[in-house]
């Protein structure tokens, strides 16, 4: 099941360094990019039914077409790699294992879009990568890919690090903007969008590790290639983040579409000896829970993920058995997510701490059956009324708990959980 | 008149000027949109969600009116069941985690919570789980006190700091609900308009050491009026109260918007001149160290005056345009010479570019309408062989050494005509009450020739009589307030075309007045 498109040159040894990535076939689609116009680039992206892969899955050529035709303003790329989504660490893998397919990606992209400065903004506690990083932008200039001009061509492109200081927040497209200007994380009211007034008050194209990652191989191959994985209307390979009560939890490269629970069986080693699936959180920790039953028939792609009114997400699939408290995993959630809040606007800064203390009240075993109803109201009053969807990936996980696993709460609030306490 | 759009507020037809968002267009014609963190002075934030209204066929169909430009036909849903709910579901989360305090709390009657709680929530408090503990009394410096507890984080006092006064003492420090406003530790606010961010807090989170548990605010009175602190003229509001068995007595100015003059604010040390209007003040006539009635007062000053070889009139750049007549037509008839000398005044280089002039008076532009000389040289000439120097309103004590003072003092009798007690008016053998401009009525002009009316506000239990009023008693000839605008009128070229009657709530632009006419 597992295909090498993006993770080709993960197992080979020392592929982070220059010129063993060049020997497997890194830069060598240079010539033929430069070869095409920008807008050709763009058509071909657009082709290849990328989408983008940090967890909305917005196409990606059709992100780069909003861009401002005439303006006399510079343009910039973010490279969103903040990566902070509890469960997801795919694009880790890319910035230490093949930080050259990131780079050669960021070359095609800049020139598609005509910019000549690229920021990576990389999530703060990724100390490792940031290093694996840096170093290989270091080797990327020495060899000319990057600086004055770009593989001997007359294109100049400069590519600048920064370091998140450790909130979530600032993976929030407008959040990293305002961080990589030097202020404070939080996210910017839209319109306007970034594409028209991003970066510095230039318009600002901002796409995930992978999304950029995966243009080295649409380019030598083309869309058709990279069309073969995957389905009609999710096409392609992504990094899977298999991770929970299963055997074999790490990093999987997949196509598209495939069952989920073929996924867990074949790909993750299935569940542990005598443990039953109890539910998936489908693509990182804000993405609603799927019960056993939806798992059936749910696969890997945008539209699955939709149908079955969730979301395919970052990838970061997290397998849940019948040792896990769902009351208590509420918890943990809410508590990341209130934790992260901005603390921008009134329904988020104020909600969140609220909703956490009625869940550890009810875990104390002080509930009412009021207060699960409660919770489930404040759900719906926090939802889209705030800047960002940071509010909104705490409620909509946390109600998909609350509906399909009330049954769990109402144990705490009658006092019949508190056996399971101790779990 | 400027462009307008047509559109739709809850299925009905608006016509509102164009440009601008939804809270000022529509708050225009009549209708509010409830708002925390908007302020027309700093911008659009968005952070408080109280504004979100629905657009019908807008994409998004929901938006923050503070960030939204009105548009031609767009259809704005403010009493839909959705936008109802909202905003009782945010004033819910503002009031969470707030001590709901109102009993001790300043704010109490004028804040913005207690006013659509009342209108957009109303329901009990469902909080079973504590709140959020934060600071309390936190002394931010030049005279703000901070509670966080109260604070809705709408960041009103942090853009001010940013965009206003540019000093940026304030931010906002922390995430989530452990959020707070807060200073450097160390580095207090540091501006002379910290106090505006009181006013401008919209609720009692930002305090005024001076002003806080001293008045309940709907027992004030708001008497619109003019600051005399310097010669931009504020506008501000006067709030008074006269509390049983006392006086009525001022307990705070606060800016008053004028888009002409001051805009939303004023400086701290012009707010802190009201305490010049309580305290210190000339409430009887007293001749020598003898305390006086009015009526023997002005007997005795005639009498000063009668006998006088050479009087001069020293007026104050501080009285309005009618006082300043009133003395000229005076010396006119005794033959005395009008000196309008205060170089005390003037600070030289206090003057910020803002609002804060160098000049410390509120109408010295009125000696150029009315040709009063205020030199040194000539103020010297004046008094050369002069007897009598009968000052209205004027310290002397602030432009004259006290040797000067002295010399001059032993030289002639002085006459104190005026509100306040000073270093001047104590030595003066004659001194006679006048109401102060909070008081009285009067027309100032300011630095910039905007001529602005101020009205009586306060109304003292034993109300002294206006000063120009005085200088009738002292054989003046302009025996009433309807007098002295006509005779403004027939004699100062630049006040002919004004209607005293109809002067604009922002003033008047003298010298601009021509120019306008020729462009319109």
């Amino acid at each position: 099941m597992q295909v090498q498109v993006l993770s080709a040159r993960f197992e080979i040894p020392d592929a982070h360094k220059i010129e063993v990535a060049k020997e497997h076939g890194a830069y060598a689609t240079l010539d033929k990019v430069f070869a095409m116009q920008p807008e050709e680039i763009i058509e071909l992206v657009k082709a290849s039914g990328l989408r983008g892969r940090g967890g909305a899955g917005f196409p990606t050529g059709l992100k780069w077409s909003f861009l401002p035709k005439g303006v006399d303003k510079p343009v910039y790329l973010a490279v969103n790699s903040d990566e902070s989504e509890p469960a997801t660490f795919k694009d880790r893998y890319i910035l230490v294992r093949d930080p050259h397919m990131l780079i050669e990606g960021i070359i095609i992209c800049c020139y598609a879009i005509k910019s000549h400065h690229a920021y990576i903004y990389i999530r703060g506690e990724y100390t490792t990568q940031v290093k694996a990083l840096q170093a290989a932008i270091d080797e990327a200039y020495d060899a000319g890919y990057l600086g004055d001009s770009v593989a001997g061509r007359d294109f100049k492109l400069d590519v600048t690090v920064h370091r998140g200081a450790g909130a979530y927040v600032c993976g929030e497209e407008t959040a990293l903007l305002e961080s990589i200007e030097g202020r404070k994380g939080q996210p910017r009211s839209k319109p306007p969008f970034p594409a028209v007034e991003g970066l510095y008050g230039c318009p600002t194209i901002i796409n995930n590790v992978q999304s950029i990652g995966s243009l080295p191989f649409i380019l030598t191959n083309g869309p058709d290639a990279y069309k073969a994985y995957g389905t009609e209307k999710s096409p392609g390979t992504h990094l899977f983040g298999i991770s929970g009560l299963v055997k074999k939890p790490g990093m999987y490269e997949l196509p598209l579409g495939l069952p989920l629970l073929e996924v867990i069986d074949k790909v993750a080693g299935g569940m542990r000896d005598g443990r039953t699936l109890k539910g998936v959180i489908p693509g990182g920790s804000s993405t609603p829970v799927l019960t056993p039953e939806e798992a059936q028939t749910v696969t890997l792609d945008y539209e699955s993920m939709a149908a079955h009114k969730t979301m395919f997400g970052s990838g970061g699939i997290v397998v849940l058995d019948d040792t896990v408290d769902m009351v208590k995993l509420v918890e943990n959630l809410i508590s990341f997510y209130h934790h992260e809040s901005c603390g921008q606007c009134t329904p988020c800064r104020e909600g969140l701490g609220w909703m956490l203390k009625i869940v550890k009240k009810i875990i104390r075993g002080e509930g009412t059956v009021a207060d699960i109803d409660l919770l489930t109201e404040l759900c719906d009053n926090i939802e889209m009324k705030t800047v960002c969807v940071l509010s909104a990936a705490c409620t909509m996980s946390t109600r998909s708990y609350l509906n399909k696993f009330r049954h769990e709460f109402e144990a705490y609030v009658s006092g019949g959980a508190s056996s399971k306490a101790a779990m | 008149m400027a462009d307008t759009v047509k559109l739709f507020v809850n299925g009905q037809e608006v016509e509102v000027e164009s440009g601008k968002n939804l809270i000022d267009a529509i708050g225009a014609v009549g209708i509010e949109i409830p708002h925390l963190c908007y302020h027309p002075a700093l911008g659009a934030d968005g952070n408080c969600r109280m504004c979100l209204v629905g657009i019908e066929d807008g994409r998004p169909p929901l938006v923050p009116a503070c960030k939204t430009r009105v548009a031609e036909g767009m259809k704005v849903q403010l009493d839909t069941d959705k936008i109802k709910k909202i905003q009782h579901d945010v004033m819910e989360f503002e009031l969470i985690n707030h001590p709901v305090d109102c009993p001790i709390c300043d704010q109490a009657g004028e804040c913005k919570l207690q006013d659509y709680y009342m209108k957009y929530d109303g329901q009990k408090s469902r909080m079973t789980v504590k709140p959020v503990y934060k600071a309390k009394k936190l002394d931010f410096g030049c005279g703000v006190v901070h509670d966080q507890e109260r604070c809705v984080l709408c960041a009103r006092c942090v853009r001010f700091t940013r965009l206003i006064t540019k000093t940026g003492e304030l931010g906002i420090v922390n995430r989530t609900d452990a959020a707070r406003v807060n200073i450097f530790p160390g580095r207090p606010l540091n501006n002379r308009y910290a106090l505006n961010v009181v006013d401008l807090c919209p609720v009692g989170a930002m305090t005024s050491r001076d002003f806080r548990f001293k008045q309940r605010s709907w027992f004030l009175t708001k008497s619109p009026s003019i600051c005399h602190g310097c010669s931009k003229g504020c506008n501000i509001f006067i709030d008074h109260n006269r509390e049983k068995y006392k006086d009525d007595v001022i307990y705070r100015f606060r800016p008053r918007l004028n888009s002409q003059v001051n805009g939303y604010f004023m400086c701290d040390q012009g707010r802190m001149t009201y305490k010049l209007e309580n305290d210190n003040r000339l409430t009887t006539a007293w001749i020598a160290d003898r305390e006086a009635s009015v009526g023997e007062g002005v007997e005795a000053v005639r009498r000063a005056i009668s006998q006088a070889k050479k009087a001069v009139l020293l007026v104050s750049p501080n009285c309005s345009l009618e006082q300043m007549l009133a003395v000229q037509r005076l010396a006119a008839s005794i033959g005395a010479q009008v000196s309008g000398y205060s170089d005390g005044l003037i600070k030289q280089g206090d003057a910020d570019g803002y609002l804060i002039q160098d000049d410390k008076s509120a109408n010295r532009a009125g000696f150029a309408l009315l040709g009063i000389d205020a030199t040194k040289a000539g103020f010297d000439a004046a008094i050369q062989d002069a007897d009598l120097l009968v000052s209205f309103q004027s310290d002397l004590s602030l432009s004259l050494g006290e040797a000067d003072l002295t010399t001059l003092m032993e030289k002639m009798s002085t006459v104190y005509v005026g509100s306040y007690q000073n270093s001047f008016t104590a030595k003066a053998s004659l001194r006679l009450p006048a109401a102060s401009y909070s008081e009285d009525t009067g027309l100032i002009v300011n630095c910039d020739g905007i001529l602005q009316q101020y009205k009586a506000a306060v109304v003292k239990n034993s109300p002294a009589a206006g000063l120009g009023q005085m200088v009738q008693m002292l054989g003046g000839s302009i025996e009433s307030p309807a007098q002295a605008l006509a005779e403004l009128k027939s004699s100062v070229a630049a006040l002919q075309s004004v209607d005293f009657e109809q002067i604009p709530s922002e003033g008047i632009a003298l010298t601009a007045s021509e120019v306008a006419h020729v462009a319109a």
